[in-house]
C-alpha cells in the first residue's frame, strides 16, 4: 500500500519539478538561449546570401521580417493550383511571370521573365509572341527556358484545378496553344473569341508563375506534375523561396540566391498563422510581429496610439453586394429591386458600421481597375424606394428571406452586423426580411443552386481586368454571379464584345455603358469597397498592399 | 482473470459505439444541405471542375455506397482524403494529434497539480482562510469562459510582464524537436535538445493553465466534499486513536479513499478537456486537433469531421476505461462485473 502512494508523490514532484524548470526558464532567459539547436529554423541555408548568415536569431530578428496573419486557408504552394488569399501571397513572392504589374498599378503591365512581347492576329487566333530574358535563371541554378514557359502553362492545364479556369475558359488555351519556337521565345495562340488583355493580365497572377520544369519533373510521381512535391516546396525564380510550411503554424520565406532582381532587404520572411486577432495586437504591440493582417477597426483604433506600432491601409478589389434572384417574386420586378436598392443607407454602413474603411462604390467594377465607374447615385431615399415599390404594385411591402454568412467578412466587421443593417433599412419600406445565417461553403452551395432569395455576399475578381468582374456579373453562359441570381440578360452581348476591344480608351468607354445598365437593371446592390487595415511596426518600410490580395515582401525592410 | 474478461468486453463496447457513432456522423454530415465541394472548389470553379472533384472523391456515389466505401477502407486504416486539405485524414490526424495530446495531457496534470491538494488543504483546514481561498478559486474556475481567461493571461503573462509567449508550441526561431512521438516535450527530453524542452514547456503553461482551470476547479471540489466525507469515517478515527500523527492520517488514510469518488469526476473532465481544446488552441495559435476540427467543419469536410469524430469515439471511452482500472489500483476490493 505503501508503494501505491508513494508512486504519486512521485509523479507530483517531478511536475512539480517541470513546472518549476520552465518558470526558472520564463523568468531568467525571456529570449531562447542561443544554443545551436536554435539557429536552423531561421539561418537560411549555406548557399543563401552568404554575407548576412544570421547566428541563432532572437525573436523579431534584424533579417526577419515577421508577419502575423490567419492562414488556415493554406492548402497549397503550387503556383497552379493555388487559389486562396494565403496561397496567393507566398506564391506571388516565389515565383515570377512573363509579365507583372509592378506595385499597386493595375494598369501598366511591365516586363517579368519575358522582356518584350507582342500580339498579333493571325487568321481567326491572336498570337501572343514573348521573348524571354537572356540569363534569368530559377532558385535552383538551371536557366529559364522557353521550355519552362510550355511545361509551366500545359501543367496548368492538365492539372485542371481551381484557377485553370482563367487558362482554358477565359484564355481559351489549350496544351497545343502554347508552343516553343525557340530557346527564349514562346508563342501563345488564342481564339479571336477570347481576350489577350486579359491573358496579359491573367499572367501577372499566380498561375503565370514559370515552375522550374527540370525540378518538377524531378518529383512527378503517377502523372500529378509534381504537384504533390510543390505542395509545400518551391520551385521558383522569385525573390524568396520556401523553406518550409508547417501546416496550421507557420511558412518560412528564405531569399532566393539566383534571383535576377535587386536582391530583398530581409533574408527572410516568416508567415505565422495566428487565428486570433487578439493575438495579433499583442504581438505587435511587443515587438514580436512585425506586420499583422486581422485587426478589426477597433483595434486598429486602439494600436495606433501605442508606442513603435503604426497602422496602415491597402486597397482591395472586393465588393460587398446583395444578390438579388431575378426570377424569385416579386425580385424578378426591376422597380422593386431598385427600390431596395433606393432604400439602403450606404454611407450609414461606411461610416457608421466600417468608421469609414471602405470606399463608396456602386457599380460593378471596382476602383483601381480599367473602367471603374464612379456614379455613386443611391443614397437612402424612403420616398423614392416606397414610390417605386407602389408601382411596382408591392405598397404593402413583402417578406423575403437574405442568406448571410457567418463570422467577419474582409474589413473586419461582422456579416450579421451588416445583415441586420440592411434589415432595419428594410424595414421602413415595409420590405420584412428574414435573415438566414450559415456557413459560407454552405451559402456558396445555395448560392450556385440558384437557391437564394437575397443573398449578401462579396466578390473579388480573379484577374486585374475589368472582365473579371463583367463577365461574371453580366454574363449567365459564364455560370457565374449573373447564373446565381438567375439574371439572363442581353447586356452581355456587349460584355463580350468589350474584352476584345484593344484599345484601353475605347474598353473603357464600352465599360461606362455596361456598367451605367447593370447600375439600373441588374439583381445587385453594391454597397461598398472595403479597405483593408494593418497593423506595422514603426520601424517597417516599403510595404505596399496590392489590391489583389499580396505584398511584395522584397521591397520591405526594418 | 476477471478483470481481463472485464477489460475484453470493454473493447468490444467500444467497437460497437465506434460503428453507432460512424453511422450517425455519416448520415448527419451528408444531410446537411450544403456543397462541400462548393466550398472546397470556391467561388469560381466550372462545372466541369465540380464533376471531376465529386468523382474523385467519390461523392457522386449513392450514400449507402459511400458509407459501405468508407467502412471497407476504414477496416484497412484508411480514413479517407480530407477534401480541405486534399491529404489522408490520417495523415493529418497524425499532425495534429499530438498537439492536442501534449495540451489536453499537460492540462490534466495542472488540474491534478493544483486540484487534487487544493481540495485537500481545504477540507483540513475547514471553514479557515485557505478554505475560503479555495472555494473562491474554484467559484471562478467553474464559471469564467475559456476565452475570456485565456486573453486575460496573454495580456498579463505576455503584453505587460513578458513572461510568458502569446502562443504556438514553440518559439519562432526554433527548430522542432525530431519527432518520434510528436510531443515536444517528450520528443526533446528523448533527443537531449535542451533548448527545445525549455521553450515547448514554457508555451505550454499559460495552454494548460487555461484548458485545465475548469477541471481544475472541478477537482478541487470534488476532492473537498469527499476528503471532508471520508474524515468522519471510522477509519479515520480508529487511525489516529492508533496515535498516528494528523498528516499521516491524512495522507496514508484519507487521501487514498477519497481519492475514489474525484477519479470519476477526472475522467469526466477530460472529456471538457477535449472539447476545450477547440477554444484554447485558437486563442494561443496552438496547432491542434481542436482547430483542425473547427477548419473541417466549417468547410464541409466531411471526411476529416469522421476522422476526429471516430478518434474522440475511441479516446474518450479508453479514459472511462482507464478510470475504471484505477478505481481497481485504488481499492482492490471494487469488482468489475
Amino acid at each position: 500500500m505503501n508503494k501505491h502512494y508513494h508512486n504519486l508523490w512521485r509523479l507530483l514532484i517531478i511536475a512539480t519539478l517541470v513546472t518549476l524548470a520552465a518558470c526558472g526558464q520564463a523568468a531568467t532567459t525571456p529570449t531562447a538561449a542561443p544554443q545551436a539547436t536554435s539557429a536552423p529554423a531561421s539561418a537560411p541555408p549555406p548557399t543563401a546570401v552568404p554575407t548576412e548568415v544570421p547566428t541563432a536569431a532572437p525573436l523579431g530578428a534584424a533579417n526577419t521580417l515577421v508577419y502575423d496573419s490567419n492562414i488556415d486557408d493554406l492548402i497549397t504552394l503550387d503556383p497552379a493550383v493555388a487559389y486562396e488569399f494565403s496561397g496567393v501571397l507566398i506564391v506571388h513572392n516565389v515565383y515570377e511571370g512573363l509579365v507583372q504589374f509592378v506595385g499597386s498599378d493595375l494598369s501598366d503591365l511591365k516586363p517579368g521573365l519575358a522582356e518584350t512581347w507582342d500580339v498579333k492576329e493571325a487568321g481567326d487566333n491572336w498570337e501572343v509572341t514573348f521573348h524571354l530574358r537572356d540569363g534569368a535563371k530559377f532558385a535552383s541554378g538551371n536557366p529559364i527556358t522557353a521550355d519552362d514557359v510550355v511545361y509551366s502553362f500545359q501543367r496548368v492545364i492538365s492539372l485542371n484545378k481551381s484557377p485553370a479556369f482563367l487558362f482554358i475558359d477565359i484564355a481559351q488555351l489549350t496544351t497545343d496553344s502554347i508552343q516553343a519556337a525557340d530557346a527564349k521565345t514562346v508563342v501563345v495562340t488564342m481564339p479571336k473569341t477570347a481576350s489577350p488583355q486579359a491573358f496579359l493580365s491573367i499572367l501577372t497572377f499566380t498561375i503565370g508563375g514559370i515552375v522550374d520544369s527540370k525540378e518538377v519533373k524531378a518529383h512527378e510521381a503517377d502523372g500529378d506534375f509534381g504537384s504533390n512535391w510543390l505542395l509545400d516546396h518551391s520551385a521558383g525564380s522569385g525573390p524568396y523561396m520556401v523553406a518550409h510550411w508547417e501546416k496550421d503554424v507557420e511558412v518560412l520565406l528564405n531569399a532566393n540566391p539566383n534571383y535576377g532582381g535587386t536582391p530583398p532587404l530581409l533574408s527572410s520572411v516568416l508567415v505565422k498563422h495566428v487565428p486570433e486577432s487578439a493575438n495579433q495586437q499583442a504581438e505587435l504591440e511587443a515587438g514580436d510581429a512585425d506586420l499583422v493582417q486581422n485587426l478589426t477597426p477597433e483595434q486598429i483604433a486602439a494600436v495606433s496610439g501605442a508606442e513603435g506600432v503604426a497602422t496602415t491601409t491597402g486597397d482591395s478589389l472586393l465588393l460587398f453586394y446583395v444578390g438579388m434572384n431575378a426570377t424569385v417574386k416579386p425580385l424578378d420586378d426591376v422597380k422593386v429591386r431598385e427600390a431596395l436598392r433606393a432604400a439602403i443607407d450606404y454611407d450609414g454602413i461606411i461610416n457608421g458600421l466600417l468608421s469609414g474603411n471602405g470606399k463608396k462604390v456602386q457599380t460593378l467594377v471596382p476602383a483601381g481597375l480599367l473602367g471603374y465607374n464612379s456614379d455613386a447615385p443611391f443614397q437612402q431615399d424612403v420616398d423614392k424606394a416606397k414610390a417605386l415599390l407602389k408601382e411596382a404594385g408591392q405598397e404593402n411591402g413583402f417578406s423575403i428571406e437574405m442568406l448571410v454568412p457567418t463570422g467577419a467578412g474582409p474589413g473586419g466587421i461582422a456579416w450579421a452586423d451588416l445583415a441586420a443593417k440592411l434589415q432595419s433599412d428594410w424595414d421602413k419600406i415595409g420590405v420584412k426580411v428574414d435573415i438566414k445565417q450559415v456557413a459560407f461553403a454552405e451559402l456558396l452551395g445555395s448560392y450556385r443552386a440558384q437557391k437564394g432569395q437575397l443573398v449578401l455576399v462579396l466578390w473579388g475578381p480573379d484577374f486585374p481586368d475589368p472582365d473579371a468582374n463583367a463577365g461574371p456579373w453580366t454574363d449567365i453562359n459564364a455560370h457565374s454571379i449573373a447564373f446565381r441570381n438567375a439574371w439572363d440578360d442581353p447586356i452581355a452581348e456587349k460584355t463580350r464584345a468589350a474584352a476584345l476591344i484593344t484599345d484601353p480608351a475605347e474598353r473603357a468607354a464600352a465599360y461606362k455603358e455596361i456598367t451605367d445598365y447593370v447600375l439600373h437593371n441588374g439583381p445587385y446592390a453594391v454597397l461598398y469597397q472595403p479597405t483593408q487595415l494593418f497593423g506595422i511596426r514603426a520601424n517597417v518600410t516599403g510595404f505596399a498592399w496590392n489590391p489583389m490580395g499580396y505584398t511584395d515582401f522584397w521591397t520591405i525592410g526594418k | 482473470m476477471r478483470l481481463l474478461t472485464y477489460f475484453i468486453r470493454r473493447l468490444v463496447g467500444i467497437v460497437f459505439v465506434m460503428v453507432g457513432v460512424s453511422i450517425i456522423t455519416f448520415a448527419i454530415s451528408h444531410v446537411v444541405p450544403a456543397d462541400p465541394v462548393a466550398a472546397a472548389l470556391g467561388d469560381h470553379a466550372t462545372d466541369d471542375q465540380i464533376a471531376a472533384f465529386r468523382a474523385e472523391y467519390g461523392l457522386d456515389k449513392p450514400l449507402a455506397e459511400q458509407y459501405v466505401i468508407y467502412m471497407t477502407g476504414l477496416l484497412h486504416g484508411d480514413l479517407g482524403r480530407s477534401i480541405r486539405t486534399r491529404r489522408p485524414v490520417a495523415d493529418d490526424l497524425r499532425d495534429f494529434l499530438p498537439a492536442t495530446f501534449e495540451l489536453s495531457f499537460a492540462a490534466l496534470i495542472v488540474s491534478l497539480f493544483i486540484g487534487l491538494p487544493a481540495g485537500m488543504i481545504s477540507a483540513v483546514a475547514r471553514n479557515r482562510l485557505p478554505d475560503h481561498f479555495v472555494r473562491v478559486f474554484s467559484l471562478v474556475g467553474g464559471s469564467l469562459p475559456i476565452f475570456w481567461l485565456g486573453l486575460m493571461l496573454i495580456s498579463l503573462f505576455y503584453s505587460r510582464l513578458d513572461w510568458l509567449p502569446s502562443g504556438a508550441r514553440l518559439d519562432q526561431f526554433l527548430d522542432p524537436p525530431h519527432s518520434i512521438t510528436g510531443l515536444y516535450v517528450v520528443d526533446s527530453l528523448l533527443t537531449g535538445n535542451v533548448a527545445a524542452l525549455q521553450s515547448s514547456l514554457h508555451h505550454l503553461l499559460l495552454p494548460a493553465f487555461t484548458l485545465g482551470y475548469f477541471s481544475t476547479a472541478v477537482i478541487a471540489r470534488m476532492m473537498r466534499s469527499s476528503m471532508l466525507e471520508v474524515m468522519r469515517q471510522d477509519y479515520m478515527l480508529v487511525a489516529r486513536a492508533k496515535g498516528l500523527r494528523q498528516r499521516a492520517v491524512i495522507l496514508r488514510h484519507g487521501l487514498r479513499n477519497a481519492l475514489i469518488p474525484t477519479l470519476t469526476i477526472i475522467g469526466v473532465t477530460f472529456g471538457s478537456l477535449l472539447s476545450g481544446a477547440v477554444l484554447t488552441e485558437t486563442i494561443f495559435s496552438w496547432p491542434g486537433l481542436g482547430r483542425y476540427a473547427t477548419a473541417s467543419a466549417i468547410s464541409l469536410d466531411f471526411p476529416a469531421v469522421m476522422g476526429v469524430t471516430l478518434l474522440a469515439a475511441v479516446i474518450y471511452p479508453l479514459a472511462n476505461l482507464l478510470v475504471d482500472l484505477g478505481y481497481h489500483w485504488l481499492d482492490p476490493r471494487i469488482q468489475h462485473g
